[in-house]
């Protein structure tokens, strides 16, 4: 919405710019013709009853209600997820979603299931696909420790950036750029697959909403920290493959592996290494605020893969399928490690200046890239992937060989 | 771990200095987070069992452990479980006294706010001179989850004088 003060005539947009629907608005306009019946039905019923001035009043009828049999009651913090899921009626999670409808688990809802439309694009019918057993919890936590990047980080203080040397204010401002350049795949991936997932796995949909909410938010912090203290600087074009894995993984399990477990697993070491080598407190600030989102997205993966291998019918072949999509993974993976981009500026930030930045600085590196692998071995371990003879990163940096 | 022999700083009354390594220590940092409801329920909750062991706190220079349950927005327990016990906590905070000497004394000095290479991630993010561990992964992540509340557990301390035996 930028230059509305230049006049709307100035805003011409090619046809090319924003296509017309077309052929699309022909087909949406076959498809809800075709439907007419059903709906058109509900329409005339509900018409003709009001055009009476009557009520209906169906809804107040409670024959099926599990309300008098399944009262909850809210907890020491409040009414949680978990409060209202004690009763089995809202809280037991079926394994095969039953429908591709709207209405809420534990509603009174199958009378109607006829007369509703199918989501055709749910397709992610087993809850296992998406499950972890710590969703409901995570999802709370997610809630609880929001924080606002507009006014949580101490931006008065940005002076102290601004008067940094050189060498630590450029490098901290590309650690800043790399990261907005990353962050908000974790939030295109779970939109991905959001959209294919059935209601009735309301608390995945919850979490993952909430998965990017934080992701919003670290884009932003570190769009907001590159500007006011370096600027924007250069692009990572090594991230971008390992990115483009993360969305165009085969299953949600496999780009959950490559987002949530490997790059979140990451992400959180490179957080952490930013909490340590920030050069303010401004800095540590707002690495303490996004690694304790970004471990969160971490515990997810984990258990929603173990989930994954732990439920899947046939455990052997699932694990060898992952087992191939990790081969790939790590690979584009090490793309990333590699990039000048990265591993330069974090050179220059642990070794105190560019003046020791191949020496301290790549040891500095190095260590990360030891604890980098070491913790992605264990939390492929945690979901029951045995990685240590088949994984292709190296277990120490190239240089510190 | 009763012995005075420095303070940390002039702030408090004599009688109100708490000595370090203590369970008193945590127990009032406990109090102080229930004073500051508001400011922990803004970070979030916070639900994990953390041992903080002071590698050579105990008697002969044997390790020392608190253990501090938190549940969201307080501490429920605190308790002396000596060289550690079962069940295991999610994850142990472990440093030597001169190390957490040194933060505790930066945390009081920065009324708050420890020196940028004072920090418990800091300090523990190399294995070195403090240390996270924990028999699962997972677990071990909490320290990362909860990170924000912890830190201002610990940077608490400010509030009071601590003497070190
Ligand atoms: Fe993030
Ligand atoms: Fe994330």
């Amino acid at each position: 919405m930028a230059n509305l003060g230049r006049g709307v005539t100035d805003l011409k947009l090619t046809p090319s710019d924003i296509p017309l629907a077309g052929d699309d608005l022909a087909r949406f306009e076959t498809s809800f013709e075709h439907t007419k019946e059903v709906w058109g039905e509900l329409l005339e019923e509900n018409g003709n009853r009001l055009q009476k001035g009557n009520l209906s009043l169906h809804w107040m009828n409670t024959e099926g209600s599990a309300w008098n049999k399944s009262r909850v009651k809210p907890s020491s913090r409040g009414l949680t997820l978990m409060d209202i899921n004690r009763p089995d009626v809202y809280g037991t999670v079926p394994k095969i979603a039953p429908h591709r409808k709207f209405a809420s688990r534990g509603s009174i809802r199958d009378q109607y299931l006829n007369r509703m439309p199918d989501v055709s694009d749910y397709t992610i019918m087993d809850r296992d696909e998406v499950w972890a057993d710590n969703v409901e919890t995570l999802y709370e936590e997610a809630v609880a420790r929001q924080w606002k990047a507009t006014t949580d980080v101490p931006w008065d203080e940005y002076e102290d950036i601004v008067k940094l040397p050189e060498d630590i204010r450029l490098a901290s401002a590309q650690v800043a750029t790399f990261l907005t350049e990353v962050e908000f795949v974790a939030a295109d991936m779970p939109a991905k697959w959001l959209y294919h997932i059935p209601q009735d796995f309301l608390e995945v949909k919850m979490f993952m909403v909430t998965q990017m909410m934080d992701e919003a938010r670290h884009q932003e912090v570190f769009r907001k920290r590159a500007i006011i203290g370096g600027g924007l600087l250069h692009a990572s074009p090594g991230f971008e493959w390992a990115l483009k894995v993360i969305l165009e993984a085969p299953n949600h399990t496999m780009g959950s592996f490559m987002l949530n477990l490997l790059a979140e697993g990451m992400v959180l070491t490179i957080f952490r290494s930013g909490e340590m080598i920030a050069p303010t407190q401004l800095d540590k600030e707002i690495f303490r605020l996004t690694l304790q989102d970004e471990a969160r997205h971490v515990s997810y993966g984990v258990m929603q893969v173990k989930n994954y291998l732990d439920k899947h019918p046939d455990r052997a072949a699932a694990t060898e399928e992952l087992h191939r999509f990790a081969d790939i993974a790590e690979q584009v993976m090490l793309t990333t490690l590699t990039e000048p981009t990265v591993i330069e500026p974090l050179a220059v930030l642990l070794g105190g200046g560019i003046k020791y930045a191949e020496t301290k600085g790549l040891d500095g590196v190095a260590k990360l890239w030891d604890m980098l692998i070491s913790e992605y071995l264990q939390r492929c371990d945690r979901v029951g992937l045995d990685r240590h003879a088949r994984c292709t990163l190296p277990r120490t940096a190239p240089w510190a060989a | 771990m009763g012995s005075v022999a420095t303070k940390t700083s002039a702030k408090g009354a004599a009688e109100e200095s708490t000595p370090f390594p203590s369970l008193s220590w945590f127990e009032r940092l406990s109090a102080l987070m229930k004073d500051n409801l508001e400011h922990y329920k803004k970070l979030g909750y916070c639900d994990c069992v953390a041992d903080f062991c002071v590698t050579d706190g105990g008697p002969k220079g044997s390790p020392w452990i608190a253990r501090v349950t938190f549940d969201a927005f307080e501490v429920l327990n605190v308790e002396d479980v000596g060289s550690g016990k079962t069940p295991t906590p999610d994850f142990m905070l472990e440093g030597s006294l001169e190390t957490w000497r040194a933060m505790i004394e930066s945390i009081s000095d920065g009324d708050g706010r420890p020196a940028l290479d004072q920090t418990i991630n800091y300090l523990s993010h190399f294995h070195a001179p403090m240390n996270v561990t924990s028999d699962d992964p997972l677990r071990r992540d909490l320290f990362y989850r909860y990170n924000q509340s912890l830190q201002s557990f610990i940077s608490g301390s400010s509030a009071f004088d601590t003497v070190f035996s």
